[in-house]
């Protein structure tokens, strides 16, 4: 419920027995290990070295098992259940090397298989393509390296098919005696053949053929006839598909090793994790020195494992101008561990300020309800929430959003039977549509948003206006406890004064009371109000018109400040309206087939309209009010007191990524 | 004047309105989710398994038709044969916002969320911001079928 004490702590083992501490420290997972300034140090004569831990190694081997998993996930794939939990492992398990050279093995294996397809794939293309361009010469039953005999000279070519044999010939006949055009076939776009001619008459039989655009086809390196090339290359695709085949079951018969895959991915992570922490340290010739910070509750237990381990050690509190630097940690109860999801996506509050979770969790959750505001709706929530609670047991941030999606379901529900909403209107629409002339107005509701939307926005900014008082009061009580009574009084106190003197001349005007004392009492209050306003403000500047800026400054800001965050407020209105009316519309819609007659076909007409509608109006109502609740929270409330900017706290320990840990 | 629109009655202009409602959201609709589309297309093309959550952008800049024709529901609910110049008019100012604002509001929209395709390209992780900060646009949108509707809500016909 607070923000958790830190100690920082000061550290030296041997070097002999500081692998084992950090595995421990590993294993506790509660110490963040800082890099350790050498300047902090004794300095003079000690010789402090870093010692360059093979994170790079450790974290290449660790993408090669990785890439094993995604290649085994892509040729043998598993199918796993949606909502299946993590299996759980103990910690130890990650620390042990058990097991992670057979799993690097099968890694190697499964990576060498499939660059051995990658390079068949590249060979098969190389042979489909020899097979593409020898097939227009297959009837040739001459061997493509023949060039001609002693005295004849041999030239295979292509021309366009639209050219005719005729033409050909009689150009060719023109040019030279002693030549002769042989067709061999013809694919429809060019027709291909064989120039037989004497060996001093080629130059001119080319030249011929020229103007038909005669392309030869040259067949470097190639021996035998076309068929012959064909069949071998043919041969060839066979053998690489049996190789390929051979080559994709090498790899399914490692599927058994997928578990450890992913458990040697695990224990990488765990080595790659210390062997950071290892890198922060620096060491002289016989020991290691460490800094970092401990929550101060686990003190008792962490002195155990330095002690075991013959460290020399120490912890302090933080000092004031130390505050930055401490990491925060935050401690909650099960209501507001949901509030995580906020404050996480927001900031950390810094060491030393309000944990803005208990002070928030309440109204974030009511907020909430309001603006989605429908029984139906809040029971989806739940359910969903208590399903993926069961199923998958979730862990931190993930928990986090299960219970925030279930108090916000419980919210909605609640908020739901106030306005009568259930699917909006939908018991409404089918009373009417049983008996037209009805006189039930729909589910009994205290207000609707439909009629009572004046009264809806009027209620809006009444809760913004407390919720920011709230925030003040946070913010008082804490700069009361911190010593700063005199801050509390003048900036916050003030706007009390002026709050209660608008208030009193409110009454009268709103016509509750009448009565002209409080009107005259109230102008008091305020008059005073403004008066401590525009003290407070000046106290801290020096000279008349640093206090007179600063008092000009006050006023500007609290009147346009207050103002504006208020009427914000005014969307928790705006989003229960639209919600409801969208919802409507769609109820609306999906009775009509049913009013024309009812019949199975309107009946599943009705179910799809109302199933489908409901589903994007609840979809986006989700994903909307939480935005909205957000911006109201951290944007408004949080700057009544909330101090932003903690480092999140990152102890050492072990986080694997395919399975939870217990200890 | 008068002349002019009397010759039309206040159907044809209720139904201007109303037509209006549904067409210019739709159409700021169509072009938000078009562009959206275009671009989540090309992400896929490299990595298909960011499909669905890239199809969860694309889908953002579509409410803003769903809200013009709930107000187009809404308007032609109201609208009769024998309405009045006056009654007409008053259909055709109420659907002016969410017309215009559904309109305007889903092309911009659309710009951040083709920009959100972009964080799901390169940041898969942080995604989900991306959506946060289309759905700050997504607001405006609502206020203005919110002020369609309650103006609608209140002409007595």
């Amino acid at each position: 419920m607070a923000i958790v004490q830190m100690k920082k702590l000061r550290l030296m083992v041997v070097r002999s027995r500081k692998d084992e501490l950090l595995r421990a420290l590993a294993r506790q997972g509660e110490v963040q290990i800082d890099t350790v300034r050498e300047e902090d140090l004794l300095g003079d004569g000690a010789v402090l070295t870093r010692e360059e831990a093979d994170v790079m190694a450790l974290k290449s081997r660790q993408l090669a098992v990785e890439q094993a998993i995604s290649l085994l996930n892509r040729y043998a794939p598993v199918k796993t259940p949606m909502l299946a939990p993590k299996p759980e492992l103990e910690k130890d398990v990650f620390l042990s090397e058990n097991g992670l050279s057979e799993a690097e093995k099968a890694a190697e294996t499964i990576r060498e298989a499939d660059s051995r397809i990658k390079r068949i794939g590249a060979e098969e293309s190389r042979q489909r393509s020899l097979i593409e361009t020898m097939t227009p010469w297959r009837e040739l039953d001459l061997p493509l390296q023949c060039e001609g005999t002693q005295r004849a000279a041999v030239v295979l070519g292509s021309v366009s098919a639209k050219q005719s044999m005729g033409d050909l010939q009689s150009a060719l006949e023109n040019a030279c005696e002693e030549a002769e055009l042989f067709s061999v076939s013809n694919d429809g776009a060019q027709q291909y053949l064989v120039l037989v001619c004497a060996k001093e008459a080629l130059a001119d039989a080319q030249e011929a053929l020229r103007p038909f655009n005669f392309n030869p086809a040259a067949f470097s390196g190639v021996t035998g006839t076309a068929a012959e090339n064909i069949a071998a290359a043919e041969r060839q695709l066979k053998a690489l598909a049996a190789e390929k085949e051979s080559c994709v079951k090498a790899i399914e018969a490692q599927s058994t090793q997928r578990d450890n895959l992913k458990l040697a991915f695990d224990k990488l992570g765990t080595r790659i994790a210390i062997a950071n922490a290892d890198g922060k340290l620096a060491h002289t010739d016989s020991v290691a020195v460490m800094e970092g910070w401990l929550p101060a509750e686990a003190e008792d237990k962490l002195s155990r494992i330095f002690d075991k381990f013959d460290c020399a050690w120490e912890t302090a509190d933080p000092a004031e101008e130390e505050y930055p630097n401490v990491p925060v940690k935050l401690k909650n109860n099960k209501f507001t561990n949901s509030m995580n999801m906020v404050t996480n996506m927001y900031s950390l509050p810094s060491y030393g300020t309000i944990d803005a979770n208990p002070w928030m969790a309440f109204f974030f959750i009511l907020f909430y309800g309001l603006m989605m505001a429908d029984m139906g709706y809040g029971l989806v929530m739940i359910a969903a929430a208590i399903v993926a609670m069961k199923k998958i047991k979730p862990k931190e941030g993930t928990l986090a959003f299960c219970q925030l999606l279930l108090y916000g379901g419980i919210a909605t529900f609640l908020m739901g039977a106030l306005t009568g909403g259930f699917f909006s209107d939908i018991p409404l629409q089918i009373a009417r549509l049983i008996n037209p002339d009805t006189t039930w107005q729909g589910l009994p509701a205290l207000f609707s948003p439909v009629r009572d939307s004046n009264m809806l926005l009027y209620g809006s900014l009444v809760l913004g206006l407390i919720q920011l008082n709230v925030g003040m009061v946070a913010s008082f009580l804490f700069k009361v406890k911190h010593g700063q009574t005199a801050d509390a009084i003048w900036d916050i106190g003030s706007l009390w004064v002026i709050l209660l003197g608008a208030i009193l001349l409110a009454l009268p005007m709103l016509g509750l009371v009448s009565s002209s004392v409080l009107k005259t009492v109230g102008i008091a209050v305020l008059a005073v109000g403004v008066a401590m306003l525009l003290f407070g403000a000046g106290r801290n500047s020096k000279g008349i018109f640093g206090k007179i800026g600063a008092a000009f400054g006050a006023i500007y800001n609290t009147v346009t400040g207050w103002f504006g965050d208020v009427l914000s407020y005014s969307r928790i209105m705006a989003l229960m309206l639209a919600g409801s009316v969208i919802g409507q519309v769609f109820n609306t819609i999906a009775v009509m087939p049913l009013q024309k007659s009812v019949n199975p076909i309107t009946i599943v007409a009705f179910l799809i309209i109302f199933v489908l509608g409901h589903a994007i109006n609840f979809g986006l109502n989700v994903l909307g009010c939480f935005v909205h609740d957000l911006r109201l929270q951290c944007l408004e409330y949080f700057k009544q007191f909330f101090t932003d900017g903690g480092k999140p706290f990152t102890p050492l320990t072990v986080k694997p990524k395919y399975v939870t840990t217990k200890d | 004047m008068k002349e002019l629109f009397d010759a039309f009655g206040g159907y044809a202009i209720g139904l201007l309105g109303a037509g209006l409602a549904a067409l210019l959201a739709c159409i700021g609709s169509a072009k938000g989710t078009g562009m959206t589309g275009q671009a989540a297309a090309g992400l896929v093309s490299e990595d298909p398994s960011k499909s669905g959550k890239a199809m969860v952008l694309q889908i953002i800049p579509g409410t803003q038709g769903l809200y013009g024709f709930v107000v187009w529901f809404i308007a032609f609910g109201k609208l009769s044969a024998g309405m009045s110049v006056a009654q007409g008019m008053q259909v055709l100012n109420a659907c002016l916002p969410i017309a215009l604002g559904g309109l305007l509001s889903a092309i911009a929209q659309g710009k951040v969320a083709v920009a959100s395709i972009n964080i799901l390209a390169k940041k898969p992780d942080d995604w989900s911001k991306g959506m946060i900060f289309c759905i700050i646009v997504e607001f405006y949108a609502i206020l203005c079928l919110l002020a369609s509707f309650l103006m609608l809500n209140s002409i007595a016909i």
